[in-house]
């Protein structure tokens, strides 16, 4: 039976052919990720769009994450109890909040009773498998029926009748309708034309850079100064992420570093690049103006460094940023780097890293090249050092109040509007060292004297061996100076000695004991 | 050493053996005698005659208590006592008291092991919020407030060397910490003022303060065996009865000798187990703050930290990896204390290891690679005295290697995996209940998990000897070529920067999952053998895992009233609570030390309130993936 149900969905998928969007997370206070991360690995397989959340996630947390990304699902695993409350709290707040065509799945392994699923799925759960269901179905199997059962109850997208700023539904549903090709050429030209009506002035910043470089982490501590130096502004994040080619899914995870989400109302959204690239820039240009016009004072849009595409994203912003570390190889790789010619302001992450120095001053005479700007001193060279894993790190700080003061000039801001009022006596990032760099080989250093422990025990036994040897032969010869065990001979009963073998006993019995040490 | 083994030997030959420790002399008899009369000398001996041998012998082995400790950290186990701990934790401080009080009733040592609830361990206060209130008293006990911590140790005088508590918990383990120093300490209090009869002016006095607000109160009766201790004091704390400097004195005796242990170990968080709430860097500062205030008030009798290999083996990895990460995050610790100027005498013996025991052959000799690794890299690359040599671990039998099918088998596996435990001279030992694969254990089902190591410690024979593991071909070569193993990791984490260079790439979790994901690949496809899971199934049976558990849950009367009990606390203290924590905020930015600024805190703030508090200068953590 399983079987035709999952071929008809693969069917529906193909005709439909937009993907699922599911977010994934952990119950609150529940560092339990294991099962959760092989879920969505496998939603993911069957072509489905993940913004994954990871552990410890409020009832709120998932629940606005779901409205701002527009997702069809939720799939939550709880195995710290509390999941009563916890699902019943999730779906009245997705009643609420007007959301409850967003369907929810859940599994606990045996920590939810069958009697509690009944009672949960009455409730409004749409399903929560039992490890009876995963091994009577399969793994694979049961993410079908549940990719299935989402399918089946998705909501097509809808263009909304009104769209606020203060309502993430309004603006979720209008970014799917852009992403979804719900428009008409002529409908879309004419959003289009209503939009640039607006006139809006915010400022979009454009964060690229290479995959490990840090630029969600950088993204989530710029987002922090903001809220804190600039509460009253609206800020929306867009995060790009590409989609798989083979299974036409994605993993969306930038959201799962975002802290500063919290305790904000930041819109954000995530979006996969779908596979054609031109029309992800497209509709990313469609969703940028949309943002701008709804109301927004800042929308910050963050792309992978995936490929060679870095570089697309300038057309779309104002400011283009790019995030990467010391680790690009030699000076000369730098020249490779189109970003470096394109970005208004570079990020230097991982500062700890050995060899940051260095490469700072390489990155900083590149971007120098670039813009021909020989005769900037290399401080004013807008290259920052930051250590963004560091909470409130002085490099971000610093870096961001230049951000403020160079979007301000090239965007031609209000100063008053664009000022923070930040601490930055400290510019460089205060790298808090926890082991000093002459210790960082302390496991090496102990395997080594281990090891050379060890090989000293061998060759000490050894000795020991042939000490013992020597003495008995001198026993055997009845050696009337044989002193005491392990005692040694006076020198003289050995350079004195005249018969020969006697001699050489001796001398390697003495020889043996010295190697032993006390 | 070749010289005096003769007289070690002929030491273990007599009738009684006898020696010191910190000025204490130990004494006990060297024989068991068996029922067929035969006396079993505690210390099997080798007997070669070849000094080589007996050289390597002493040099990689040694006898039990000797260096390089492999067989074992004393020359003998500690008579008449069992290495049990009485494990508790659910609902309200009141319910688990209970329990406590219920496990040691009869006993001569109570060794309290304490689960919290999972809103406790993620430094939060019980709140009626659903997603939060349906956690409240789950799987562990709610403790948001030094009042909750008083009622839950009431009646166990911290202070007494009979007792010694231990706490799971680690992101918000200063926090917890410092609840219970101030239980101790308030303890201590309450009998200095009934000692000098001085109790009648108090009381006047804490009515006084307690005025306004209704005073907080243990509900229900106290079980048998509590006497009240500590429960005088709810709602006040010691300095406001008694003048500075008694205050003062009191609390450096009471933190002299207080015994016990908190996991604290967010290395291993980070790595497996996913409950921190700060950012590792500052979480791990907070980590060195505890220590330093541990080396300035000589708390000798406490363990810092118990860092932990069996969340990183029950998060799925091998007992190599286990080993090796666990360690190195102990080597790590060591490496950053000694950062921050600490000696390592003045802190390596407030260490402690805790492991998991599964049934992979490599387990039958994880304490003693531990402690043969330990031991020498604390003497030649540390240079630390003999105490700091001496690695001290507590075992727990894995949970992971229990299954919900064919459940009664469950205990077989734990009783040979406490075998390896006891054979291998673990300083204590947990030994898991046979039901815990599908709900929360029962006394009937702890009762068989006590028997367990009670058997094998009273009655199993060849355990009359202290050292059956020496002289061993297997088990001399398995330890040579897990400590090889073990460096071999340690050489792989340090090419990586070391071990907090490791977790930025997510070395160690990447590893852990990889080594779980074959693990279960061979039980889903048999390769690996498991009775009753995947061969020798019962044929009687034909839905092996219907079982229908019966799970304990805390009641909505236990919750309502820890989510009452803390907004009544925060009430009453609030004239306190935010000064106190703008002075924390203030100290944690200015890098003073936060544990001891927490000590004070701890007095009026909640958890939740010191959390919170402390996000906005240590930051949340950060999720990867």
């Amino acid at each position: 039976m399983t079987q035709t149900v999952s071929s008809a969905i693969s069917a529906q998928v193909q005709t439909d052919n937009i993907p699922l969007r599911f977010v994934t997370a952990a119950s609150l206070f529940d560092g339990h990720d294991a099962a959760i991360n092989i879920m969505r690995r496998l939603i993911q397989a069957q072509g489905a769009e993940v913004i994954h959340l990871g552990h410890n996630r409020s009832v709120d947390e998932v629940v606005s994450a779901a409205i701002q990304e527009d997702a069809d699902a939720i799939a939550v695993s709880s195995y710290q109890g509390g999941h009563n409350e916890y699902f019943r709290y999730m779906v009245d707040s997705l009643r609420e909040r007007g959301a409850s065509h967003i369907q929810i799945f859940a599994g606990g392994g045996g920590t939810i009773t069958p009697a509690e699923i009944r009672d949960l799925e009455a409730y409004g759960v749409n399903r929560i498998y039992h490890p009876h269901d995963g091994l009577q179905l399969g793994l694979v199997e049961m993410i079908e029926d549940l990719i299935a059962r989402a399918q089946q109850q998705r909501q097509a997208t809808q263009v909304p009748d009104q769209v606020e700023l203060t309502d993430s539904s309004s603006i979720a549903a209008m970014i799917s309708a852009l992403e979804n090709d719900v428009f008409g050429e002529a409908e879309l030209q004419l959003k289009r034309r209503e939009w640039a009506g607006v006139n809006s002035p915010a400022p979009v910043i454009g964060i690229t850079g290479t995959g490990g470089a840090g630029k969600s982490s950088v993204t989530d501590e710029l987002l922090n100064r903001f809220q804190q130096y600039f509460p009253q502004k609206r800020i929306a994040v867009l995060a790009v992420d590409p989609t798989r080619r083979r299974t036409g899914g994605a993993l969306l995870g930038d959201r799962i570093r975002m802290n500063s989400l919290r305790h904000s109302d930041i819109y954000m959204r995530s979006m996969a690049t779908r596979r054609q690239h031109r029309a992800t820039s497209l509709i990313l240009r469609d969703a940028i103006d949309f943002l701008k016009a709804v109301g927004f004072d800042l929308v910050i849009v963050e792309t992978a460094g995936i490929g060679q595409s870095d570089s697309e994203i300038v057309d779309l912003v104002d400011f283009p940023m790019y995030v990467m570390t010391s680790d690009f190889g030699a000076a000369s790789q730098l020249e490779k780097i189109d970003m470096l010619d394109f970005a208004k302001l570079v990020v230097l992450n991982k500062y700890d890293r050995r060899g940051a120095e260095d490469a700072l001053r390489d990155v900083r005479k590149q971007w120098q090249r670039n813009n021909l700007a020989f005769d900037l001193p290399a401080e004013e060279v807008p290259v920052y050092p930051t250590i963004a894993s560091q909470f409130n790190d002085p490099g971000i700080s610093w870096m961001f109040a230049n951000l403020c003061r160079l979007l301000q000039g090239s965007l031609d801001l209000p100063a008053a509007d664009w000022t923070p009022e930040i601490d930055t006596r400290v510019k460089e990032p205060r790298a808090t060292v926890l082991i000093p760099a002459s210790r960082q080989r302390y496991l090496a250093d102990i395997v080594d004297s281990g090891r050379g422990v060890k090989q000293s025990i061998e060759r000490q036994a050894e000795a020991a061996a042939q000490a013992q040897n020597m003495y008995l032969a001198l026993e055997a010869v009845a050696d009337t100076d044989l002193p005491a065990m392990l005692g040694l001979y006076k020198p003289e009963l050995i350079s004195e000695t005249s018969e020969r073998s006697l001699k050489v006993l001796r001398e390697r019995y003495n020889q043996a004991v010295h190697e032993l040490e006390p | 050493m070749l010289q005096h083994w003769r007289g070690q030997a002929e030491n273990a030959r007599t009738e009684k053996y006898s020696y010191q420790v910190r000025g204490r002399e130990i004494t006990g008899a060297n024989y068991r005698e068996s029922l067929a009369g035969l006396k079993i000398p505690k210390l099997g001996l080798p007997s070669f005659h070849d000094w080589g041998s007996l050289l390597r012998f002493l040099l990689q082995e040694n006898l039990p208590g000797y260096y390089p400790f492999t067989a074992g950290l004393f020359p003998y186990r500690r008579a008449g006592e069992d290495p049990t701990r009485m494990f508790a934790g659910e609902g309200t401080p009141e319910r688990t008291n209970r329990r406590f009080h219920l496990l040691a009733a009869g006993q001569p040592t109570a060794r309290l092991s304490t689960a919290f609830d999972s809103v406790t361990l993620y430094g939060d206060d019980p709140h009626k919020r659903p997603d939060i209130y349906g956690k409240v008293g789950n799987a562990g006990v709610s403790i948001a407030s030094l009042d909750d911590m008083k009622k839950l140790y009431s009646g166990f005088d911290l202070c007494a060397p009979t007792t010694s508590v231990s706490m799971t918990i680690n992101g918000p383990a200063p926090m917890i910490l410092a609840f219970f120093m101030n239980t101790a300490i308030d303890q201590q209090v309450e009998k200095h003022l009934r000692e000098n009869n001085q109790w009648d002016a108090a009381e006047k006095k804490i009515k006084e303060l307690l005025a306004d607000t209704p005073p907080p109160l243990y509900t229900g009766d106290l079980p048998a065996g509590n006497g009240g201790l500590g429960l005088a004091l709810l709602g006040v704390t010691g300095d406001q009865l008694v003048d500075a400097a008694t205050y003062a004195r009191i609390r450096e005796q009471t933190l002299q000798v207080v015994r016990g242990t908190v996991q604290a170990d967010i290395l291993k968080e980070d790595q497996a187990q996913n409950t921190c709430i700060f950012s590792t860097e500052f979480a791990l500062r907070m980590m060195g703050d505890i220590q330093q205030f541990f080396v300035d008030h000589k708390v000798r009798n406490f363990y810092s930290v118990s860092i932990s290999g069996y969340h990183i083996a029950e998060a799925g990895a091998n007992p190599i990896s286990q080993l090796a990460f666990t360690l190195s995050n102990g080597f790590t610790i060591v490496e950053y204390y000694l950062a921050r100027g600490m000696q390592i005498d003045e802190f390596a013996g407030n260490l402690s290891f805790f492991f998991s025991n599964g049934m992979d052959p490599e387990y039958a000799v994880i304490g003693r690679v531990a402690r043969r690794i330990w031991a020498r890299a604390m003497r030649e690359r540390y240079g630390a005295n003999e105490r700091s040599q001496k690695l001290k671990y507590h075992i727990q039998t894995s949970g992971r290697s229990l299954h919900a099918q064919e459940i009664q088998f469950n205990d077989i596996r734990t009783t040979l995996q406490a075998l390896y435990a006891i054979y291998d001279n673990c300083n204590s030992l947990h030994t898991n209940a046979y039901d815990e694969a599908i709900t929360t254990p029962t006394e009937e089902s702890v009762r068989r998990a006590v028997a367990i190591q009670l058997i094998i410690n009273r009655e199993l024979g060849l355990n009359f000897c202290e050292n059956t593991l020496h002289g061993s071909f297997i088990i001399e070569e398995l330890t040579d070529i897990v400590e090889e193993a073990v460096y071999a990791e340690f050489e792989r984490i340090s090419d990586r920067g070391g071990v907090l260079g490791a977790m930025d790439t997510m070395y160690q979790r990447g590893k852990i999952q990889a080594e779980s994901m074959l693990y279960e690949q061979g039980k889903h496809d048999g390769s690996l053998p498991i009775i009753g899971v995947n061969t020798f199934l019962d044929p009687s049976s034909k839905t092996q895992t219907e079982v229908e558990a019966e799970l304990a849950r805390s009641s909505t009367a236990e919750k309502d009233a820890q989510v009452l009990a803390v907004e009544g606390f925060r009430k009453a203290h609030a004239e306190h609570s935010e000064e106190l924590l703008k002075g924390l905020v203030i100290t944690a930015r200015d890098r003073g030390n936060t544990f001891a600024s927490l000590i004070e805190v701890a007095k009026h703030c909640s958890l939740g309130q010191i959390s919170n508090a402390l996000y906005a200068v240590g930051g949340e953590y950060r999720r990867n993936m």
